[in-house]
């Protein structure tokens, strides 16, 4: 096992790789930005390292630095979390370039995947079902009209370097598809640098069901079921739970064999995501697949019991997995929600500002991971996730009415600042999505419907009167979201 | 001054580049190159044959990009002089751009760029931080008289850390 490893990255993700990497006696360097030298990945870390200032592009982005910080303090291996560089194969070479280990797959996998044109025709060899769209992309806007036209309407326009729910636009109307198609390419370019784009059939009341893989350097490999990521808003998922509710069994195996039988095709080797869109026939079409631990890894650990961060630790060290399939035995119902500091009355704009209070939940079966605390100032360089609620319940039922408990009990506050707790709360009140009858629809529903209005406050006992946390007070704006395509997701936006 | 960055990396997928997608990687990197330094631009080459940026501008900006496969993420690219906040009263730090290791001469055995008691004038190299095998002058962003050297000879030094201490006259 290695005796230290650098995290290259920051916030909740950057802590959780910090725990896991001192419950395996590893000892921890974390690069940190200007802006996040007050943070607690760096006060718990046993070597900080100041990296740049807070643009992430001269800080989390900048490989070079990560690399030097890694050589100075002998690090053997760097952990890049989710977003800035987790998935840029040239990072992984230069990683592999200067004697460190990458934890993640091998650079050639991991952009044969990230390109998910390029995903797709690899997937599609190994026998996985795709949505009706092209595998190759479209260098015309004429290709693209035909393609969508042979498919049927709704499209949609997707960047092959896409990816974090980037790149990618609806398109209803035949009339529709050549600006979409323009702009889709432009902002591509913009932000990847690459304006290649394919067009698939853009399913409506389908369901966001993923698959978490494991995989040793050694040709072994297991999946740990499915979750569910259907409550999206514009790609960005707010509400996980696992398993994947409302589905047979026989559909829920078959797409997990599935998507493990195609990352074993490919080389694929540590945690990785394969994502699906389910059709209300049971029918599964594969989307993607992300070659990083994911923002909801939690809610696997917490049905399986297994911990996907050591096992990533364990895999890069090159061990052989020591779990095999008959060793997974999902139990239980594991949901989680994602507190992101945003105003959801007003487009969920962020709402960066100090943290005047802060208490997390706690109590059975409740797992919070957070970098926020009292004293915290929320900047605007990243993006806006402060905390991850997870709890598990023996059914559905259960976990929904414990984590409704426990975001009662969650007291954030502070200047200015508003979180999606509210309306993290309007989507568990749902009776759909209560009934797992929700499709990726749920939250468009929920926003078109009234204006948000926060839930009153449950009956409770006598005790400390605990306030809904940052009821969003303030009147809906008329200003629009800010941003009306969803290529604004860049951590890192300096503004 | 000029940038110049030459590699000749394998691409990901473990063969050579194409010469197009060199050309297309060049054309980013150079693209980024000239946001982000400051100054005006006077001449860009891109060559694919081994794989060849070169920037020209018409001021010194006290950066050498770092070299790196093409179509890479961002490398180090030395920000304008970093703005030195006073320490006390007409004293003044400059700062080192990056993560990476200071030298106070521009070879072993060789005069230092600055000893103590010395007068500099803004844009004056004061010292090298070596990241990534590649030089970064670092430049005093001032007139001022040098009182004090905070950081030794080859000592790893952190992003922001103060390296040299400045009177203002």
């Amino acid at each position: 096992m290695f005796e230290k490893v650098l995290i290259a990255n920051r916030g909740e993700i950057a802590l959780r790789v910090l725990r896991a990497c001192r419950e395996l006696g590893i000892r921890t360097v974390v690069v940190y930005s200007s802006a996040d030298a007050d943070s607690l990945p760096v006060r718990l870390a046993d070597e900080a390292v100041r990296i740049g200032p807070p643009a992430s592009r001269r800080s989390y982005l900048n490989a070079a630095a990560i690399v030097e910080a890694a050589r100075r303090t002998g690090a053997q291996a760097v952990h890049p979390g989710y977003g800035f560089l987790s998935e840029d194969a040239d990072f992984a070479e230069i990683c592999a370039d200067n004697g460190l280990t990458f934890i993640g797959p091998p650079p050639q996998v991991m952009s044969a995947l990230g390109d998910k044109s390029t995903a797709r025709a690899l997937m599609l060899e190994a026998g996985l079902p795709l949505p009706p769209g092209s595998v190759q992309t479209l260098p015309t806007v004429e290709a693209a009209a035909e393609v969508a036209a042979g498919i049927g309407y709704p499209v949609i326009v997707k960047a092959a370097a896409g990816g974090g729910g980037r790149g990618m636009t609806v398109v209803r109307r035949p009339a529709d598809l050549a600006r979409a198609y323009a702009r889709t390419r432009a902002a591509a370019q913009a932000v990847f640098g690459d304006d290649r784009v394919y067009v698939e059939r853009y399913l409506t009341d389908a369901r966001h069901v993923e698959v978490q893989v494991l995989c040793d350097a050694h040709g072994a490999g297991v999946h740990l079921g499915t979750r569910d990521c259907s409550v999206q808003r514009r790609h960005q998922k707010l509400v996980e739970e696992a398993p994947a509710p409302g589905l047979s069994a026989a559909t829920l195996d078959a797409i997990a064999a599935t998507a493990l039988r195609g990352v074993l095709g490919v080389g694929f080797t540590g945690a990785g995501t394969v994502e699906f869109l389910v059709d209300d026939e049971e029918r599964f079409h594969f989307l993607e697949i992300n070659c990083r631990i994911q923002v909801e890894h939690p809610v696997t650990e917490m049905i399986t019991g297994v911990d996907l961060v050591h096992e990533q630790l364990h895999v890069a060290a090159g061990v052989p997995l020591r779990l095999r399939q008959s060793d997974v035995r999902p139990h239980g119902v594991a949901v989680e929600c994602r507190i992101n500091v945003e105003d959801p009355a007003r487009g969920f704009a962020p709402t960066p500002g100090r943290l005047t209070r802060f208490t997390p939940p706690g109590g059975p079966f409740t797992r919070v991971d957070t970098h926020g605390h009292v004293g915290y100032v929320v900047g605007p360089h990243y993006d806006s996730l402060l905390a991850k609620v997870a709890v598990w319940g023996p059914d559905r039922t259960l976990a929904l009415d414990r984590l409704e408990r426990a975001l009662d009990e969650f007291d954030v506050d502070g200047p200015g600042v508003r979180t999606t707790i509210p309306f993290v709360r309007r989507v568990l009140d749902d009776p759909t999505f209560r009934k797992a009858a929700h499709t990726t629809a749920l939250v468009d529903r929920l926003l078109a419907a009234s204006a948000p209005a926060p839930p009153p406050p449950p009956p409770r006992a006598a005790g400390r009167p605990c306030r809904p946390a940052a009821v969003a007070a303030a009147p809906p704006a008329a200003r629009p979201a800010p941003r009306s395509d969803s290529l604004d997701h860049q951590p890192g936006r300096t503004r | 001054m000029t940038a110049e960055s030459a590699t000749s990396a394998p691409s990901p997928n473990g063969g050579r580049p194409g010469h197009e997608e060199v050309l297309t990687g060049l054309r980013r990197h150079a693209r980024q190159l000239v946001d982000e330094l400051a100054g005006p631009v006077r001449r860009v080459r891109l060559r694919s044959g081994d794989t060849v940026l070169e920037v020209e501008w018409h001021d010194p900006v006290g950066a050498v990009p770092a070299p790196r496969p093409a179509a890479l993420a961002p490398a180090p690219v030395a920000p304008p002089p970093v703005a030195a906040g006073p320490v006390a009263d007409g004293r003044s730090v400059v700062r080192s751009p990056m993560v990476g290791t200071f030298y106070r001469a521009p070879e072993p055995g060789a005069a230092p760029f600055v000893a103590v008691g010395d007068l500099v004038r803004p844009g004056q190299v004061i010292g090298i931080v070596e990241a990534m095998k590649l030089m970064n002058e670092v430049t005093a962003d001032r007139a001022g008289r040098v009182i004090e050297l905070l950081v030794g000879d080859g000592q790893p030094v952190e992003y922001d850390q103060p390296l040299v201490a400045v009177e203002t006259l």
